[in-house]
């Protein structure tokens, strides 16, 4: 659901600071489902990824006082609550890290799933996108933004030296940006 | 680090992707407040990362967001009634708060409960002062009346004494007076002491005189008449009563006369008489 008038950023900002609901419903269709692809992507399973999602919009609605618009914008800020919230309850639900690559690996086949159309991408962007990064570029981005795995393990799982693995990490994000600008 | 080795390191992208280890963060966090282009650089891998993953988004159930609204309509509502203590609210001094409500509330039901227990006590005791004062009031008057009757008691055995004494005194002399025609059950004695000259009167049987009658002792001296005086027959515990002394006497008699008595004995009405000697 699309509203028909858009908010600056600031405005959205000010109307949830004034706990206006209105604004908060702007916010919630027109950000939920990526936040939602994210809490999916991490936990991969939907009972939890929607527990997830309710308490990200709960957060939001009572903490938008501790945004500090100076340090970054408001969809980083969600973003982060977020991957941080369903990271913690991936750990608390004690995966294991076969589970987590295993995930990822499943992931190829939950992409031709149903994906929300958002403005400027669309379905065939996202598989252009990934079909042009390597299994290896994918799985350490993935590991690192959606599983919250360190370096280390990253080296382990990858059998790649340590040292290497912000290299290896540099040149599958500058591989995706390149893949990007052809959206 | 100058800015070209920032954005060559493989920082940025570590830092975006969730990488980067404290250190690092704290690091590049300080290259970018040194140099524009490594913050600018920073926030265009950020906006790459977003746009990655912002294609892999998809729409939550419908009902989620329902739910959401209902939770934080509830919220504000409890709120605005003041019965919500939002999460902030209560971590402020969650504890002492608790402290200070739970122990004033102890005291103030420590309080009414012992207004209650004095207030009951009050009642109890002022039935019991007002149940011992009544048996304290009736001992009292019960004590009042012993102690008047113990004075009467008192009164009359002194009397009785003083009647043993008049009697017991070697110099009274008693006159007996039976009755006379008339009244022959009437009976009386006086007591007549020769070396003080005072009179008594005993009535051993009179009839009680009509109210405005009273009886009148007289002596008889060289044949004529001489008043000693009206007695009162009301205290039945006296005794003697003293009349008016008289030096020589061959008679005493007593006749009725009216209240104060008379110059002259109304003769017709003597009761009794007797001789002296």
């Amino acid at each position: 659901m699309e509203s028909a008038f858009t908010y600056t950023e600031s405005e959205l900002v000010q109307g949830l600071k004034a706990k206006d609901q209105k604004v908060f419903g702007y916010l919630y269709d027109r950000y939920s489902p990526a936040l939602y692809g994210v809490a999916l992507k991490v936990l991969n399973d939907e009972s939890n990824a929607n527990d997830v999602l309710q308490e990200v919009f709960l957060k939001i609605w009572r903490n938008i006082d501790r945004y500090d618009e100076s340090k970054g914008r408001l969809f980083t800020w969600m973003l982060n609550i977020t991957r941080n919230s369903a990271i913690d309850t991936l750990r608390s639900k004690a995966h294991k890290m076969d589970q987590k690559i295993q995930d990822i690996g499943d992931d190829v086949h939950l992409y031709t799933g149903n994906l929300t159309v958002l403005p400027s991408v669309d379905h065939l962007g996202l598989s252009k996108v990934l079909e042009k990064l390597t299994k290896e570029q994918r799985i350490i981005i993935d590991l690192a933004y959606y599983k919250g795995c360190t370096q280390e393990e990253i080296s382990k799982v990858l059998e790649i030296p340590l040292g290497t693995v912000k290299t290896r990490m540099r040149n599958a994000i500058i591989q995706l940006r390149n893949l990007l600008k052809l959206v | 680090m100058d800015a070209s080795r920032f954005i060559s390191s493989g920082l940025i992208e570590a830092y975006v992707s969730g990488l980067a280890t404290s250190n690092e963060v704290q690091e590049l966090e300080r290259g970018m407040k040194q140099y524009p282009e490594v913050a600018a650089a920073v926030d265009d891998c950020q906006l790459d990362m977003e746009q990655y993953v912002t294609l892999q988004a998809k729409t939550p159930p419908t009902d989620l967001k329902q739910r959401i609204f209902h939770i934080i309509i509830n919220e504000e509502a409890a709120r605005e009634s003041g019965a919500f203590s939002e999460e902030q609210a209560t971590d402020e001094f969650p504890e002492t708060k608790t402290y200070v409500n739970s122990a004033w509330r102890w005291i103030a039901a420590a309080a009414i409960i012992l207004l209650l227990g004095s207030l009951w006590y009050n009642y109890v005791f002022y039935g019991q002062a007002n149940d011992y004062k009544g048996r304290y009031e009736a001992l009292l008057s019960t004590h009042n009346t012993l102690a008047t009757q113990s004075d009467g008691y008192k009164t009359r055995i002194q009397q009785m004494e003083q009647s043993i004494d008049l009697m017991k005194n070697p110099a009274m002399k008693a006159v007996k007076m039976p009755g006379t025609k008339p009244f022959p059950s009437a009976l009386a004695t006086v007591y007549w002491n020769q070396q003080s000259k005072e009179v008594f009167v005993m009535v051993n049987n009179l009839p009680e005189p009509a109210a405005d009658k009273q009886y009148q002792l007289w002596a008889i001296v060289d044949g004529k008449p001489v008043d000693m005086g009206v007695f009162e027959m009301s205290n039945p515990h006296e005794l003697f009563q003293k009349m008016k002394s008289i030096d020589n006497a061959e008679m005493f008699a007593i006749t009725l006369e009216k209240k104060g008595g008379s110059a002259v004995p109304t003769l017709d009405q003597m009761y009794v008489a007797g001789k002296a000697s």
